[in-house]
């Protein structure tokens, strides 16, 4: 079985249950939602000052409600030792990875499309003709998220104190992909398009690239430990 | 054989402390003060050679991790360990440093100029592998997690640095100082040398550690290795 | 605070966290040398080889 047909069945297995109890998504959108009303109480959120603010606003946003669905990524897989049967199983990690990170960024895709609007109209921020490169950036920062996060909430499965430590790990490595993406969208915002900062988004393209590799490559080891 | 290699280790500290004493006069002696800064740059000796070490720390964490996940062989793994605990050790001394520097310098603590920035992100990173290792309660399956993340981690650095500098350089206000360049103006071959002198010091220090750090970690591994054995 | 007041900080930092660290190290190497030898004795046949 290649490694796509791998990765694809096993998120179609994914897909199912997700489907049928729909845990992952509900409390990731509303949480995702939540956010941003407190965003508005935290800050002075004033229409002057609003659009300077919205790509850290946004990618916060998705930052903890992304390490949500993250904790749960392997919540099936940690009950009834199903992991242990994954081992014995002829299954290539690569295909593990790849099956976890594209669902988390299934998930993560379809909260970011509720709530980047929602964003919008909430903080009655301009410019709805930006949003096809505001989604862009987005995706691309996503994907990094959701590699670098699968790997991290791999490798955290079985240590104590681990809705803590995953984001302990997962942040520090995630701030070329937090300053790419909020940079290259305060630009766009700006002035409407990408500009001098395009060079961000070939840094994004670099780290999605470099740890998806990795990741397929190291994955098997990561399921031993 | 264990006589001979605490012979050594006790040969090679006190070469450093030799050595150790040795650039502290140098440094706060013979090197003549910076023309600018006066007698504060100074603190650069420690400075450049603190986080020169902490990255050698770093990049053995990445080797000692790729070996073990190579080879499972448990000096990988203890190599990681111990380098990444001295690395963290390292990185906080940079960093304080740093700040004691630039008070005098720039009149603040802190400030988030591109180095002091990376510096601490790197802390954060290592901090994050030893407090991995030290919450996972099987000693193999925790060697695993952290050489993964020794790899990660590393291979992280580059964009770390790339994305930092161009934070700090990009979308950089006129008005606003710039306190991440070191004025390399009129070195003083003095201070080369005392900068030398500091670093060599440094490096033999660095190693006595990690080889005292090391031989902790095996021991500890032997302990419970004996335990098991009867049925402890 | 003079200038050599902040090299003294900085160098009075960072040498006495070396030194205190080392002391730590060495009493940690002492702890884990006598534990080894205290489980060594035990229903071992002489020689006990170490690479």
């Amino acid at each position: 079985m290649t490694l796509l047909r791998q990765t694809g069945l096993m998120l179609w297995k994914d897909t199912l249950l997700e489907l049928r109890r729909r845990e992952s998504l509900l409390t990731m959108f509303f949480f995702g939602t939540l956010l941003l009303f407190v965003f508005n109480f935290a800050f002075d959120l004033a229409p002057d000052k609003i659009a300077g603010m919205a790509p850290g606003l946004l990618w916060l946003a998705f930052l903890f409600t992304g390490t949500l669905g993250l904790a749960q990524l392997f919540q099936a897989e940690r009950e009834n030792h199903n992991l242990d049967a994954l081992l014995l199983s002829p299954l290539d990690g690569g295909a593990l990875f790849l099956a976890k990170a594209a669902f988390n960024l299934i998930l993560m895709v379809l909260v970011e499309i509720v709530v980047i609007p929602l964003f919008w109209i909430l903080f009655n921020l301009p410019a709805w003709n930006l949003l096809p490169q505001i989604f862009l950036v987005t995706l691309l920062g996503t994907v990094g998220f959701c590699v670098l996060g699968t790997l991290m909430s791999a490798i955290t499965l079985r240590a104590r104190a681990r809705e803590l430590l995953l984001p302990l790990v997962l942040f520090p490595l995630m701030i070329p992909v937090i300053l790419a993406t909020i940079r290259c969208m305060a630009e766009v915002l700006r002035t409407g398009q990408f500009g001098d900062q395009v060079a961000w988004l070939r840094l994004l393209l670099g780290f999605d690239v470099i740890f998806l590799t990795a990741g397929v490559l190291i994955f098997d080891w990561v399921i031993e430990s | 054989m264990i006589r001979q290699s605490r012979k050594r280790k006790g040969i090679l500290g006190a070469l450093a402390l030799v050595t150790v004493l040795f650039s502290l006069y140098w440094s706060l002696v013979v090197a003549p003060p910076d023309a600018y800064q006066g007698e504060v740059q100074r603190i650069m000796y420690l400075h450049l050679p603190s986080i020169l070490i902490a990255y050698l720390s770093y990049f053995l964490v990445f080797i000692g991790s790729g070996l073990y996940l190579w080879k499972r062989e448990k000096r990988d793994d203890l190599l990681a360990h111990a380098a990444a605990e001295l690395g963290v050790l390292f990185t906080a001394l940079t960093i304080i440093e740093g700040s004691v520097w630039g008070r005098p310098t720039w009149g603040v603590w802190w400030t988030w100029d591109a180095r002091l920035t990376l510096t601490a992100i790197l802390l954060l990173i290592y901090v994050g592998y030893l407090m991995l290792r030290s919450l996972i309660e099987d000693e193999n399956r925790a060697a695993m997690a952290a050489a993964v993340l020794g790899i990660i981690g590393f291979l992280d650095i580059p964009l770390i640095h790339m994305s930092v500098y161009w934070w700090r350089t990009l979308h950089q206000p006129p008005s606003i100082l710039r306190p991440d360049k070191l004025p390399w103006e009129n070195v003083h071959p003095s201070m080369l040398t005392a900068l030398t002198i500091s670093f060599v010091a440094f490096l033999l220090l660095y190693f006595y550690l990690l080889s005292l750090r090391y031989r902790v970690g095996e021991m500890h591994q032997e302990v419970i290795a004996r335990r098991l054995e009867r049925g402890a | 605070m003079g200038p050599w007041g902040f090299v003294s900080l900085a160098y009075g930092i960072v040498w006495g966290t070396l030194v205190v660290y080392l002391i730590f190290l060495k009493r940690r190497y002492s702890r884990a040398t006598v534990e080894l030898d205290q489980l060594r004795p035990m229903g071992e046949a002489g020689g006990d080889e170490k690479k």
